[in-house]
């Protein structure tokens, strides 16, 4: 559903001159899979899922998201995915209902169809007390529940959470864990960004590790823990980003 | 684009924004009360102004109570208790506005007398000017020793018919203060009553002397108004309502557009919606039909309320006699208001994508109101030009933004709507042009990573000027070109300016050579060739000039010169009979013809007026512009605004509009070609076939049998003829359709953009 080939991202910094915040990432994420993106803050792991967002444009590389290129066909790309990130906020002067059904109409569903997919998502995701609700008088479980049914009003067939349960307390950062395996049951191919080593033990059917803007290990966990040696997810997190900043350091 | 998320996006800001309660006040609120206590504080002013008396206090006033002018009839009198006489001032309201002390009637023992009291020692300019400032009175008036004699003695020396020269001349210096208002006030009045009194003294003596009172006036001096009432007064408003349309279209624009932008930014809205199905230009057309509809909105409503409290407040002083000549207002007629709304959608459209681009690069809402007052400063100077005395509509006016629109506005509330008819292409061309680059910029801001994800980062001077050259481009960016457009002309304008002084004594063939080689090789050249060195990494790329053209293109470039010579001076002429040249800058321009073209040193003359302005102009616009622009994406935008810069550097106003129209044929042949080659040989044939013509047209008219005189000779040469004109454009036609399947080099953008616009099916089967 996703391939991301050699994707890299490169800009210009007045005290650094260019640089790479994306160096040659590639990855397969398929139906029915949690494939998760680990690594510290400026792993380049916002970089990557805003490329494939199409929010950000690579400086080389291609990825292909369910058939569309990102580069070349970004509306379409658009509408095969739902993206949600610490940063995709809700709007303050809107109503839960409201904003569901914008993002609902920018998809194109049909008003009939619409308000039947709404009236199932408010349900589910036990939304109808905050139907009527302005963003700006929502809890931060509140915002993240419009948030989820936002990202999924059109039913996209993947979605791409970054770092999204960053910031939440334990109680909503585990109904969004759930949210996440439920969709993943349904068949979508989720590509999950965290830096909670428990979050990806929980969620992830494989992990890529990330670590300056490049790929340290990618794989099924089990296999990476054997080949790895080291049972500690954690553990094999540290000694993977020790052995890339001894490479760069010397 | 699909107008459809255009409409959505539209109808959520505009909800957000009526749900905001700073915007709705700043919209909706503030024009219904803010011209309604404007004018209610006028009229309390004015009020105040009125019942605002002034003091005048009078020195040695019994010069003029003496026995022999106490009951003189011939001499009015001046006072009549503590004001002037009702014969001097009339109306009882004027009367008490100045309101006469006497310093002989002032009493010691008077706490409210004692500070205008003369102080021992004090001469009575030391007096007059204590009192003056400390605002116990507002003038001083002292009547000399021997004033009254001095009166009775003319008034002999008239009737007597004595010769001149026999009585001295009598003089009152009345006392005031320039550097207050009230006392300068003051003075205007007392000086009236006191040039009054001295007619009536005037017409008396010479009455009592037998001598008509023509004999001081001869004549009457009476102007004739023609103007109707009517038109004289809506010329305050067609001077102020263009104005506050403007200024508060582009304060509607610019708060939401700030909330719109780096508002949701700073919200992290903007992530959200550009993650959704809607394109870019889609969101920045939703966003700007909000902000246009604000605009209008609020300019709206600002000329509704400041045009009823304006009717409302001059009626009511027109009412009051002391304010009679203010007059009422009227109102524009239907069809000037109804112009008026509708500029309201260029206006708003512009200032909505400015606002809209500058509130993009924001990163929040506070740093989106810094650039408020920036804004301003570039648009006020075209708000104001307008009002300036002696500015009026004419072809080069209507060539400049904002101040165009706002003449032709004034013109058509002042009914002069056929005086104005043939300017309405010009404002509309040029307005259209700016709206449509101001909605392009936004869209480019909205389109720009690095605009829309901008951080934070100290500015250091040194760093940055040193990553101008460590991190340049191949070719010149986007910005760099708009940079050289903008440093061509403002080089240009100074050097200009230091000709035109000197060019008004001088027009000798080595002026000519100098000038034209400064504007050239300084104005023109030196910057694009600076800005290739110094900015981009492959200078040859940047200029089009890294490869040989083919032959073919040199060929077709050639040819075309000599199809479109024709074509270019029947453009020149019909411009120049809609928009005529000045008297003045015909006789310069044909006088620097004669210079120019008669010289004997021909090849010198080709080498200044063809080859020099084809080389730098060509290097300039088509090299290193056009390279900068085509990273827009779309060729043709990058041809169109280089054709405009390039017209825009030319002198003549109405040379302007034939070089820009020049400029998009050789824009076409710059891409197409890709080579600067073709676009050098166009330009110079072009201008040296001009250099040629006036050449052969007096080699025509000196021999009549000659094949020269058939094609240039007569008042209307053959060359000009429609059916030659015709055969030259088809010719002209098909070989710029040759070029179109050349296979041109295209930037990145460019691809991307075609690529774009390919499809939509999916790459991959899924």
């Amino acid at each position: 559903m996703i391939q991301a080939h050699e994707l890299s991202k490169a800009y210009v910094d007045l005290h650094r001159g260019e640089f790479v915040a994306l160096d040659g990432l590639s990855f397969q994420a398929n139906r029915g899979e949690v494939y998760g993106i680990l690594g510290p803050n400026g792993a380049g792991k916002t970089t990557a899922l805003r490329i494939l967002s199409t929010v950000l444009q690579p400086t080389g590389g291609s990825a292909i998201v369910n058939g569309y290129d990102v580069v070349t066909q970004p509306s379409q790309v658009r509408r095969q995915i739902g993206f949600m990130s610490a940063n995709t906020a809700v709007y303050d002067r809107m109503t839960a209902w409201e904003m569901v059904e914008y993002f609902g109409r920018l998809y194109g569903i049909e008003d009939e169809p619409l308000r039947e997919r709404m009236e199932d998502l408010f349900e589910r995701l036990q939304m109808q007390e905050i139907r009527d609700l302005l963003g700006a008088k929502m809890s931060t479980g509140m915002k993240q529940k419009v948030s989820i049914a936002r990202a999924i009003v059109h039913d996209p067939p993947i979605l791409i959470f970054d770092e999204a349960t960053s910031g939440l307390d334990v109680l909503v950062a585990r109904a969004m864990l759930d949210a996440v395996a439920e969709l993943r049951d349904q068949g979508k191919c989720i590509v999950f960004s965290t830096h909670i080593m428990r979050e990806a033990e929980r969620l992830c059917d494989r992990v890529a590790i990330m670590h300056r803007g490049r790929l340290l290990a990618e794989g099924n966990l089990d296999a990476l823990r054997e080949q790895h040696d080291q049972p500690d997810l954690e553990e094999l997190f540290f000694e993977l980003i020790h052995q890339q900043e001894a490479v760069v350091t010397a | 684009m699909q107008w459809k998320n255009v409409k959505l996006i539209f109808l959520r800001e505009m909800r957000d924004q009526l749900r905001d309660r700073r915007t709705l006040f700043l919209i909706a609120i503030l024009p219904l009360l803010l011209y309604p206590l404007l004018g209610m504080s006028f009229m309390q002013m004015m009020q105040f102004m009125q019942s605002n008396t002034a003091k005048i206090l009078i020195v040695n006033a019994q010069e003029l109570e003496s026995p022999e002018l106490q009951d003189a009839e011939w001499l009015p009198p001046l006072l009549e208790g503590d004001f002037f006489s009702p014969e001097l001032i009339p109306g009882k309201t004027q009367r008490d506005s100045l309101q006469v002390v006497r310093a002989e009637s002032l009493d010691p023992e008077d706490p409210a007398d004692i500070p205008l009291l003369k102080i021992e020692g004090e001469t009575p300019e030391q007096h007059a000017s204590r009192l003056l400032k400390a605002g116990h009175v507002q003038a001083v008036l002292e009547f000399p020793a021997g004033f009254g004699k001095g009166l009775l003695q003319v008034r002999e020396t008239v009737i007597d018919r004595q010769p001149a020269g026999q009585t001295n001349a009598l003089e009152l210096s009345p006392t005031y203060n320039a550097a207050n208002e009230k006392s300068q006030s003051a003075q205007i009045r007392l000086e009236r009553v006191l040039r009054l009194w001295r007619q009536k003294i005037t017409a008396h003596n010479l009455t009592d002397s037998h001598v008509p009172i023509q004999a001081t006036q001869p004549f009457d001096f009476q102007p004739v108004d023609t103007a109707p009432v009517e038109q004289k007064q809506v010329v305050v408003l067609s001077k102020i309502l263009p104005f506050v349309l403007i200024i508060w279209a582009l304060t509607g624009a610019f708060y939401p557009a700030v909330d719109l932008c780096a508002g949701e930014k700073e919200r992290g809205t903007l992530e959200t919606l550009l993650t959704s199905p809607a394109m870019r230009r889609e969101i920045v057309w939703g966003k700007l039909l909000t902000v246009m509809l604000f605009s209008s909105a609020t300019a709206l409503l600002n000329l509704a309320t400041l045009g009823l409290t304006s009717k409302f407040v001059t009626s009511q002083l027109a009412a009051n006699p002391a304010f009679g000549s203010l007059g009422s207002l009227t109102m524009p007629s239907a069809s000037a208001m109804a112009l008026l709304v509708l500029s309201l959608v260029p206006i708003s459209a512009l200032f909505g994508a400015l606002c809209l681009a500058c509130a993009a690069f924001a990163r929040s809402t506070k740093e989106g109101q810094y650039y408020l007052m920036p804004l301003m400063l570039v648009t006020m100077p075209l708000m104001l030009l307008p009002m300036s005395p002696g500015v009026e509509l004419d072809l080069g006016t209507s060539l400049v933004p904002l101040t165009g629109l706002i003449l032709l506005l004034r013109s058509a509330i002042e009914g002069q709507y056929l005086q104005a008819l043939p300017f309405v292409v010009p404002v509309l061309g040029v307005t259209s042009m700016c709206c449509l680059l101001a909605i392009r910029w936004a869209e480019e801001q909205f389109a720009s990573e690095s605009v829309l994800f901008r951080e934070s980062e100290r500015l250091e001077l040194g760093r940055w000027l040193k990553s101008l050259v460590r991190d340049r481009c191949p070719t010149p960016t986007l910005p760099q070109g708009v940079l050289c457009i903008a440093l061509i002309m403002i080089v240009q304008f100074f050097v200009s300016v230091a000709f035109t002084a000197r060019s008004a004594e001088e027009t000798s063939y080595s002026f000519i050579v100098i000038s034209t080689l400064v504007m050239q090789l300084g104005c023109v050249l030196a910057p694009a060739a600076l800005m290739t060195i110094f900015l981009t990494s492959k200078p040859a790329k940047s200029l089009l000039l890294d490869r040989w053209p083919q032959w073919k293109h040199l060929g077709v470039a050639g040819v075309l010169a000599l199809l479109v010579h024709p074509l270019s001076v029947r453009l020149s002429s019909a411009i120049q009979e809609v928009y005529p040249i000045s008297p003045e800058m015909q006789g310069s321009l044909q006088q620097f013809q004669e210079v120019l073209f008669g010289s004997p040193y021909w090849w010198a003359t080709l080498l200044l007026i063809a080859v020099l302005p084809a080389v730098c102009e060509e290097i300039a616009f088509r090299g290193f512009i056009l390279s900068g622009l085509r990273h827009l994406g779309h060729k043709w935008w990058a041809i169109c605004i280089t054709a405009v810069a390039f017209g825009a550097v030319h002198p003549v106003m109405q040379q302007k509009l034939s070089a820009a129209s020049l400029g998009l044929l050789i824009g076409y042949l710059a891409v197409q070609t890709g080579s600067l080659l073709p676009c050098t040989l166009f330009h110079a044939f072009h201008n040296g076939l001009q250099v040629g013509v006036y050449r052969a047209a007096e080699y025509a008219e000196a021999n009549p049998n000659s094949f020269a005189y058939q094609l240039l000779g007569g008042k209307d040469p053959a060359l000009y003829q429609p059916a030659v004109l015709l055969l030259c454009g088809i010719a002209a036609t098909l070989l710029i359709l040759s070029l179109q399947k050349a296979s041109y080099d295209r930037t990145k953008e460019e691809k991307l953009q075609e690529a774009r616009d390919r499809g939509n099916t999916p790459l991959v089967s899924v």
